[in-house]
């Protein structure tokens, strides 16, 4: 990976502005970090403390997205108008779920025409922030490769940037930038050791996981859960790998749009059929399904990892107090 | 895509979020970390905002009805309409026989502009909204006994308390944020006690469920007092020092033994003092209330018997206490606060003090009324009687919330003029001559005050659809159309500050301040610039609390042997008021069937009634079909109805007898009969609707 | 990438056939290249302004790009569409699924179908080559479906008709008492194909394994609620698998896999209606 020094990633941010929109995280004034559009160069780049309150998941797959129109007996595909965009300072547990959903939406047009057009610049992280485990889920806290098209590294006096694709490298045209010393890999590297020694073994949600695995839960454990579940569909919005969506029909001035809207696993219509059977009928069997989709074995192997990411939003959005690390140290104890 | 802060605009708890805004609509939202309430987190309601106020079936227009047909019309031609058929009216009959009803769900600004439009414009004193139908008796009791009649402290006092003890909320499914909160508490140590007749997730969760007959808080209450005198668990020094009238409260209770009080109420005598010893021995104990307290005949003294038991046991004016009515709607506080009360102007100044009135007049350039107008129910009676002619209405709505469905719809229809100022063509909206396209939260400026008595602040996020309007601009409009010339502001803020000029309790708050994170909780003047968390910390408003002696009063209605169930009503998670805006959401409605009748399993074994069979459901003043749901979180004899669905409106059922001090109506406990319908058969529905209203432009 | 947009479908016609279901002919524009339905596919019916649906096909899209189906009215989508007069233009998507295994050389093949469950084992019956066995299971004679198609199956293939309620009231046969029967007296198929609500599906797949056949003999056309077909939108999860990909013909003994690997029970309560 070509490495290089960077005095400031405010230089790199307003160099890339310049022909894409770009997106950072930015403090709203009211104790939130939220994914603005940059509109002012002169606006400072400040490395996120705690993750921001949407994982990059809405620029690619919209929480709202039409689909196609119906008109006077036609229907019309309505593909996204993609312009060229770049995300900036996403971390490596985000960098990794978009990854997760590239391949999940692999063959979805909607999906990849707003995914082509986004340029990803990738942000090691430095501490670890309240909730998250990514050390433990292979997910951070440096970025990792193949997710991301340029990262930066934020070392105690000075910035690395390293160009980890052919479109990272293209873009960096015109950017004057002296190569970084030798040794940045060892460097990052005990960066990252030091992240995962703050964010420490974790050995709640190896239990939990063990124990979801090992089919070791009995039903009313998950059904104490699901009591506590209010299907307010927090966890499965602000999780980066949550992907389901439901159909909604909207009139409009031309017709009917088909739009699809973001859907949770968590709510009881979620399998409802038409004639009132529900194969996911209790609050206890579509917790265990969420989280069963995070970490279990069968899925694991269909997507090549994971669900989970290790970001602990969660843990921050869930109102019943049944995030990953309330969840996995009921389900790990014995 | 920019998100913009907001304030969720659902129940009262006052939740931020950031509005998610893409191409002029709002998509989505997150929630809004940090905030002093929500803390990064939102219900299912918050989270589906987006959809609340999609454009798709909003009104873009004025409608005026002609020969029972709804027609697009311009802004000129609707408000000359309302103007003239307003002065019509109040020639016909005079101020008396006109008034508004003013939004709960609409700003400060909005509901500063509905009264004084009424009272400066109209020049009458019917202003009401619908407090009337949720807290009234919050207002009237605790004014009484503590003379504020709000939140005496806040959410957060929550994390501090060591036992909370919940009454007739259902906290976790309709003031979801402060659930959550009372469940981190619960882990962290603190006791949690719910007391309900309904088996609700936050009772299955407590420590403790005191599982109450329908209607005998008082009974209840007054036991505990029992209880706690004859133990001598009471706060003597609280009692000699800031209360007033001790003696009798104490004779009063003395023959109410916990036996009696155990056969009263259906609780266990033993349940009964492990109630009264951990509530009055609590260091700090938070008391939440809901509409199982209020909506009652005995309203106004329910909420007095609460106030009594935290008095008695000194649990009021320090953290981690307090006696906590949880306010229904988003800005039902903000409304009150706004004098949108027939008895009293912003700020709580008393129609009745003659003081006040020339205040008024004064700033208003507009002789007062002379005393209390009408509440919504005494306007609805009136017209019935003929006195009342013409009303406006804005974005509340009477024909699913309000009790005795026929009644209403009777009298609306017995109106001369009828004007509603909507989001879209609501059921009570059908009903008027003119429609009016009002803006959502997000498409104005404004602010909501919460049921912690903090105000903040919304942005407009995006523009309002076709020519829809904020509610306070068509005030004025209307205003200056009728040829009252104080209601041109040209901006939200200058709406704020006009009227935190006239009401004290507000007077060091404004838009520019309300910019800082979390908004300013009210008193905030200049004894209290940043606000005030606690109130009662040193005194009572009033000087002394009063200890007033209240009765146990039965329900108007009790099952009989025609009407044999008791039925309450509840509101369910997924959906808010009348369903106008919840329902939108493609998921929140496939949540739940539109209708339904919770009974317990035993009743249903009894009337042969199966999970989703059709069941009619009949009380003295209507009836309606819907499907059984079998449940043990009511108890054997109750049956209990959701009231957001205009397809079974429990509201066809309930009944209207009146709390006599705040005419608060009986909706918590009615007598109905249940007819299950042959299995296979579908509910019938039948909407109270006029003939003929549609609009088939929607 | 795949096309979420829905190809115009035209409503030809349709006749009653079964209480509260009728028998729909449509035709579709076909598309070069076009892979040929097999039996047990679906396909997604979009009714403008309403949505769409998952539905089988009785006889698959022939050359022309018609086909038919039978559908029964359960819901918003289907009381729309039996509005519809014949003319009407509708959207199409498909074929998607993965239909019922072929019935290798000689094989003798035993389907066991419940109410609507008939309609996508129709295609295997109509073009099964070898020995053929039919067990169908409906609430009263008036809730059977594809009374035609049925006529035509009694002269070639044994049939058996059960009914929860025989035109007397009582019961007439019993399906699960038909399948030991055949089991008994015909020894054990090659393959059951079974279509019909869960719990039936799953009492058939008991009783099959109860007389010695081996799990991996037995497929159930599995129903879930489907909204994109293609396995993105997650609704028809049946443990790590998605049905409208993965199924919806499952292989029982991969079907228990699924769900013991889920920590998901097979279900067991009954179907708020009898088929």
């Amino acid at each position: 990976m070509q490495a290089y020094e960077l005095d400031s990633p405010e230089r790199l941010r307003n160099h890339l502005a310049r022909e894409r929109l770009l997106y950072q995280p930015q403090a709203d004034g009211q104790g939130a970090l939220r994914w603005q559009r940059l509109d002012d160069p002169a606006q400072p780049f400040v490395v996120p403390a705690e993750p921001p309150v949407f994982s990059a998941k809405a620029f690619f797959f919209a929480e709202r997205e039409a689909l196609f129109r119906y008109e006077n007996g036609r229907f019309i595909a309505l593909v996204p108008e993609a312009r060229p965009q770049v995300l900036f300072g996403l971390a490596a547990c985000d960098l990794t779920a978009v990854a997760y959903q590239d391949r999940f939406f692999a063959v979805d047009p909607h999906y990849q025409a707003r995914r082509a057009a986004t340029l990803l610049v990738g942000l090691d992280c430095a501490h670890s922030c309240r909730h998250g485990f990514c050390a433990m889920m292979d997910s951070g806290p440096e970025v990792r490769a193949q997710t991301a098209d340029l990262i930066l590294c934020p070392l105690a006096q000075r910035w690395l940037l390293l160009v980890a694709s052919e479109r990272g490298a293209e873009v960096l045209a015109g950017l004057a930038l002296q190569p970084a010393p030798a040794d940045w890999a060892q460097q990052r590297d005990a960066q990252a050791l030091q992240v995962a020694v703050e964010q420490g073994e974790q050995e709640e949600i190896a239990l939990g996981c063990a124990a979801l695995n090992g089919e070791t839960v009995d039903s009313q454990a998950w059904e104490a859960l699901g009591l506590r579940c209010l299907g307010c569909s927090g966890c499965t919005s602000v999780c980066p790998t949550c992907s389901c969506f439901a159909p909604l029909q909207q009139p409009s001035a031309g017709g009917v749009v088909q739009e699809r809207v973001w859907d949770s696993c968590l709510y009881q219509g979620f399998q409802q059929e038409a004639s009132g059977h529900n194969p996911g009928a209790t609050p206890g069997q579509r917790v265990q399904r969420f989280w069963y989709h995070k970490f279990g074995e069968d899925f694991r192997q269909r997507f090549g990892r994971d669900g989970c990411v290790g970001c602990g939003r969660c843990d921050a959005v869930c109102p019943g107090g049944i995030g990953v690390h309330q969840v996995m140290k009921r389900i790990g104890e014995p | 895509m920019q998100v913009i802060p907001s304030i969720c605009t659902f129940c009262g708890v006052g939740c931020g979020l950031g509005l998610r805004v893409e191409g002029g609509r709002v998509v989505g939202v997150e929630p809004q970390p940090g905030h002093p309430v929500s803390a990064g987190q939102l219900c299912a309601k918050g989270w589906a905002s987006g959809f609340a106020i999609d454009a798709g079936n909003r009104l873009r227009t004025p409608l005026i009805k002609e020969h029972g047909q709804f027609r697009e019309a311009g802004w000129d031609e609707a408000l000359a309409l309302v103007a003239s058929e307003f002065r019509a009216a109040l020639e016909a009959v005079g101020p008396d026989g006109v008034g508004v009803i003013s939004c709960a769900h609409a700003t400060n600004e909005d509901n500063y502009a509905a009264q004084k439009f009424a009272r400066a414009v109209l020049g009458t004193a019917n202003i009401d909204h619908c407090a009337r139908i949720c807290h009234s008796p919050s207002v009237a009791g605790l004014g009484r006994s503590l003379g504020s009649g709000a939140m005496t402290n806040s959410i957060a006092d929550i994390d501090e308390a060591e036992l909370i003890l919940v009454i007739g909320a259902d906290v976790s499914e309709n003031h979801a944020m402060i659930g959550a909160r009372m469940l981190r508490a619960q882990a962290r140590g603190a006791r949690l006690i719910v007391v309900d007749p309904r088996r609700t997730r936050l009772a299955r969760l407590a420590d403790q469920h005191v599982q109450l007959r329908v209607g005998s808080n008082i009974a209840l209450l007054n036991g505990l007092l029992h209880i706690i005198f004859a133990n001598g668990w009471e706060d003597r020094a609280f009692l000699a020092f800031r209360c007033a009238n001790e003696a009798a409260l104490r004779a009063h209770v003395r023959a109410l033994t916990p036996e009696l009080t155990s056969a009263q109420t259906g609780v266990p005598v033993l349940a009964l003092y492990e109630l009264a010893r951990a509530y009055s021995q609590a260091r700090r104990a938070f008391i939440a209330y809901g509409m199982g307290i209020t909506q009652f005949q005995s309203g106004t003294h329910n909420v007095i018997a609460v106030a009594n038991l935290a008095l008695a046991c000194g649990q009021l004016g320090r953290p981690g206490t307090g006696v906590n009515p949880l306010r229904g709607q988003n800005n039902v506080q903000g409304a009150c606060d706004m004098g949108c009360l027939p008895d009293v102007y912003p700020g709580y100044q008393k129609v009745s003090d003659p003081e006040v009135r020339e205040k008024f007049a004064r700033a208003w350039g507009v002789a007062q009324p002379p005393a209390p107008g009408l509440t919504s129910l005494g306007m609805s009676e009136a017209a019935l009687r003929g006195e009342f002619r013409a009303l406006m209405v804005l974005g509340e709505e009477l024909v699913v919330t309000d009790p005795d469905q026929h009644k209403l719809a009777r009298a609306l229809q017995a109106l001369d003029f009828l004007v509603v100022v909507e989001l879209t063509l609501s059921e009570t909206a059908r009903f008027a001559d003119v429609v009016l396209p009002a803006a959502s939260f997000a498409e104005k400026d404004g602010t909501f005050s919460n049921c912690e008595r903090r105000m903040q602040l919304l942005h407009k996020a995006i523009e309002p659809p076709g020519q829809a309007r904020a509610d306070w601009q068509i005030l004025a409009a209307l205003a200056e159309r009728m040829g009252y010339a104080g209601m041109r502001w040209a901006s939200a803020e200058e709406v704020f500050a006009e009227m935190a000029a006239l009401a004290p309790p507000f007077s060091a708050i404004s838009h520019a301040r309300l910019e800082q994170a979390g908004g300013l909780q009210w008193p905030c003047d200049e004894a209290h610039p940043d606000g005030t968390a606690i109130l009662h910390r040193h005194c009572f408003p009033r000087g002394r609390a009063q200890l007033i002696p209240v009765s146990q009063v039965e329900p108007d209605e009790c099952p009989d042997a025609d009407y044999p169930f008791c039925l309450t009503t509840q509101r369910l998670h997924f959906h808010y008021g009348g369903g106008a805006m919840t329902r939108k959401s493609p998921l929140l409605e496939r949540e739940i069937p539109a209708g339904l009748l919770f009974i317990h399993p035993q009743d249903a074994a009894r009337l042969g009634l199966g999970e989703a069979q059709g069941v009619r459901v009949a009380s003295r003043r209507g009836a309606l079909e819907t499907r059984a749901h079998l449940t043990d979180d009511v108890p054997p004899g109750t049956v209990s109805m959701p009231y957001h669905f205009r397809e079974a409106p429990c509201n066809r059922l309930t009944n209207s007898a009146q709390d006599p001090i705040s005419h608060m109506p009986e909706l918590k406990a009615c007598a109905v009969a249940l007819l299950p319908l042959p299995p296979g058969q579908a509910p019938r529905i039948e909407l109270e609707r006029p003939q003929e209203a549609e609009y088939a432009g929607l | 990438m795949i096309d979420l947009t829905p190809r115009p479908l035209r409503l030809l016609e349709f006749y009653e056939d079964g209480e509260a279901a009728r028998h729909f002919s449509f035709a579709v524009e076909p598309l070069a290249g076009e892979p040929a339905a097999q039996p047990g596919q679906f396909f997604m019916l979009a009714v403008p302004g309403v949505g769409e649906a998952a539905f089988t096909y009785v006889s698959p899209p022939d050359a022309e790009g018609r086909f038919s189906a039978l559908i029964r009215r359960t819901g918003t989508l289907t009381a729309a569409l039996f509005a519809l007069a014949p003319g009407a233009v509708l959207g199409y998507r498909g074929p998607f699924g993965r239909g019922w295994p072929a019935a290798g050389p000689g094989e003798r093949l035993l389907l066991v179908a419940g109410g609507c469950g008939l309609a996508p084992l129709a295609g295997v019956i109509d073009s099964a080559a070898g020995e053929l066995q039919l067990i169908y299971a409906a609430r009263n004679r008036a809730y059977q479906v594809l009374a035609r198609e049925r006529a035509r199956w009694h002269e070639r293939h044994a049939l058996v008709e059960t009914l929860d309620q025989g035109d007397d009231g009582r019961p007439q046969g019993h399906p699960l008492e038909a399948l030991a029967r055949v089991l008994d007296e015909d020894g054990l198929p090659a393959k059951v194909l079974c279509c019909g609500p869960e719990p039936l599906m799953l009492a058939v797949a008991r009783g099959c394994i109860d007389h010695g056949l081996p799990a991996s003999r037995i497929w159930l056309s599995l129903e879930r609620r489907m909204h994109c077909g293609v396995g993105l939108c997650g609704h028809c999860y049946i443990g790590s698998s998605y049905a409208c990909v993965d199924g919806p013909s499952y292989r029982y003994d991969e079907y228990l896999r699924l769900l013991a690997a889920s920590g998901q029970a097979a279900a067991t309560a009954l179907p708020p209606q009898p088929c």
